[in-house]
């Protein structure tokens, strides 16, 4: 389409030509030299150039700059990114069945609730347990077995459950509650953070807490502190009396206990037994890799085992990852590739030993929602 | 065309890790790449999926959605050093794909909203674009996707014909007529032939 009645450079479509890269080698540098006598293609390379800079102005979004916006992408599309990573199980309850079960479970809790309702007045509650029941003004409930020796005491903000020994039952109602409980224990104290849980204590050391609803945090003295999570059960290992002679730690479906303080081990759930630690590791025990100091050369090299389908070994280097390196920002996908791991395997007790120690490690943890299903 | 857009080069630290090397990590499943990725590159492909779409209201879930097709892809990627043409590439698709799954709606609703506009508003409501806007909204999609690559995210012809997937030709081609029109559209005078 060319316009105007005076006579064109014959040239004139070579400036796009060479704008556009068509133009190499000697006919581009000829073109050059003709560019800088040639008013016409001059004054074409000018609009070319004058589009361009038109173009680039044209507005990208308002929103672009927003560091809030951009963070929330971020975070959705690693979201979106770390489900895509979890292999669908076979077993897995689709969002829209897990939506009928919690209607029915919510139904089924109604129905429960209003039978409690219904008895509660025949008092059949303490008779059955046997225990003494002390509801409280607020919302915490104490059972205690006929042995405890304990006392209450209720300040401002905080509410304090002294044990001395014996074993309690404990139900907090956070939809009621105003004051942080607190269970002051012979050697620590364990901080409520909304559940229903257990504690004993026995010749002034806490023995056991189990908890059954929502978490807890326990701080014993000498001991790190942990966060306790439904299904946790966590008990006092008495001091060894003897060690064994170094020896490569045989296969488990926990971390290596060496590298986490003896109180800090969390053990399995009732429901746990010493034979459930997994068939596949036990009949093919791997050695442990020694790490090399260099974190993404450990990584790789269980990387490089799962990806090679080695699901045991997998398994194992991540563990001893966690334990080696546990101040990584990659120890928690290293917990968490370790779940996997034990997944693949077909190790159902790994599996769910290894989510356990994840949340356990990492309570808040990126992939919790995912590790707490198969923790279950 | 080396150096056109504001975008042609992109310094980076000898520390940083390479596009490629980033691409390894998410192809191993390490989020922490798809993260350093993420914050590289998506403020040039946000700018560039707001231009083509008019700055439409899911240009955030489109490029979520070229990140997330991406690091599904990480294995096959090729190893180039910029991975940028290839996301601009994969954002491209997105946007035909888009453009295909809703042009039947986009039908309904354009003419409701033709039936909206007479009833509701009196005419010169209806707020002016700038003419550049106007006349880059007014191209086919595969001419306005072609011409911003070229000439906004500078990207050369080769890289536009192996993002987008078509002959080198072709992108000569549609460079050249999106080029027209725009002059026409903007009342430019003399414009080339070839």
């Amino acid at each position: 389409m060319t316009t105007g009645s005076t006579p064109q450079c014959p040239r004139l479509f070579e400036v796009e030509a060479s704008r556009d890269g068509r133009l190499s080698g000697e006919e581009l540098t000829r073109f050059r030299a003709h560019l800088g006598g040639c008013r016409d293609c001059a004054r074409e390379a000018q609009a070319l150039e004058a589009l361009a800079s038109d173009l680039r102005g044209v507005k990208a979004g308002a929103a672009g700059g927003d560091e809030l916006r951009v963070r929330r992408e971020r975070t959705r599309l690693l979201a979106a990114f770390d489900v895509a990573l979890v292999p669908a199980a076979p077993e897995s309850v689709t969002r829209r069945g897990r939506a009928v079960m919690m209607a029915f479970g919510a139904l089924a809790a109604c129905f429960v609730a209003l039978f409690w309702w219904h008895e509660r007045p025949r008092g059949t509650v303490t008779a059955r347990t046997n225990a003494a029941a002390v509801p409280s003004a607020e919302s915490v409930t104490v059972r205690a077995d006929s042995s405890a020796r304990w006392t209450r005491q209720l300040e401002a903000h905080l509410e304090k459950i002294v044990l001395e020994s014996g074993a309690l039952s404990i139900r907090v109602d956070r939809t009621r509650a105003q004051r942080r409980l607190l269970v002051i224990l012979p050697d620590g104290e364990l901080e409520d953070i909304g559940t229903t849980f257990s504690v004993s204590a026995d010749g002034g050391h806490t023995t056991r807490v189990t908890v059954q609803e929502g978490s807890v945090v326990l701080r014993v003295r000498g001991n790190a502190t942990i966060v306790l999570a439904a299904g946790d059960a966590w008990t006092r290992t008495p001091p060894p009396l003897a060690l064994p002679p170094a020896a490569p730690p045989g296969p488990s479906s926990s971390f290596p206990s060496a590298k986490l303080p003896p109180a800090a081990r969390l053990t399995p759930s009732p429901s746990g037994r010493a034979s459930d630690q997994g068939p596949g590791l036990d009949a093919e025990p791997v050695p442990s890799p020694p790490s090399s100091g260099d974190t993404s050369a450990d990584f790789r090299s269980a990387m490089g085992e799962f990806n090679a389908g080695n699901y045991g070994a997998a398994a194992k280097h991540f563990g001893m990852y966690v334990t080696s390196h546990p101040g990584n920002p990659r120890a928690e996908d290293a917990a968490y590739l370790r779940v996997l791991a034990f997944q693949h395997s077909g190790n159902a007790v790994g599996t769910q030993q290894a989510a356990r120690d994840y949340l356990s490690l990492f309570p808040n943890g990126f992939r919790r929602a995912e590790v707490e299903a198969l923790a279950r | 065309m080396s150096a056109r857009g504001p975008h042609a080069t992109s310094p980076r630290s000898a520390s940083a890790s390479s596009d490629a090397e980033l691409m390894q990590q998410i192809a191993t499943g390490e989020l922490n790449g798809l993260g350093e990725l993420y914050d590289r590159h998506q403020a040039p492909l946000r700018a560039f999926v707001a231009r083509v779409t008019g700055d439409a209201e899911d240009v955030d879930d489109l490029v979520h959605a070229t990140f997330l097709a991406a690091a599904k892809s990480a294995a096959r990627y090729d190893g180039r050093a910029s991975c940028r043409p290839w996301l601009m590439g994969i954002a491209v698709q997105l946007l035909r794909r888009r453009r295909r799954d809703t042009s039947r709606l986009l039908a309904v609703l354009d003419t409701l909203r033709s039936i909206l506009r007479r009833t509701t508003e009196p005419d010169g409501v209806v707020p002016i674009r700038p003419d550049i806007e106007r006349a880059l909204a007014r191209l086919s999609e595969p001419k306005r996707v072609t011409v911003l690559l070229a000439e906004v995210e500078g990207l050369s012809c080769a890289e536009i014909a192996e993002a987008l997937g078509i002959p080198i030709g072709t992108v000569w081609t549609r460079l050249h007529a999106a080029r027209r029109e725009l002059r026409q559209a903007l009342g430019a005078g003399e414009v080339s032939q070839s």
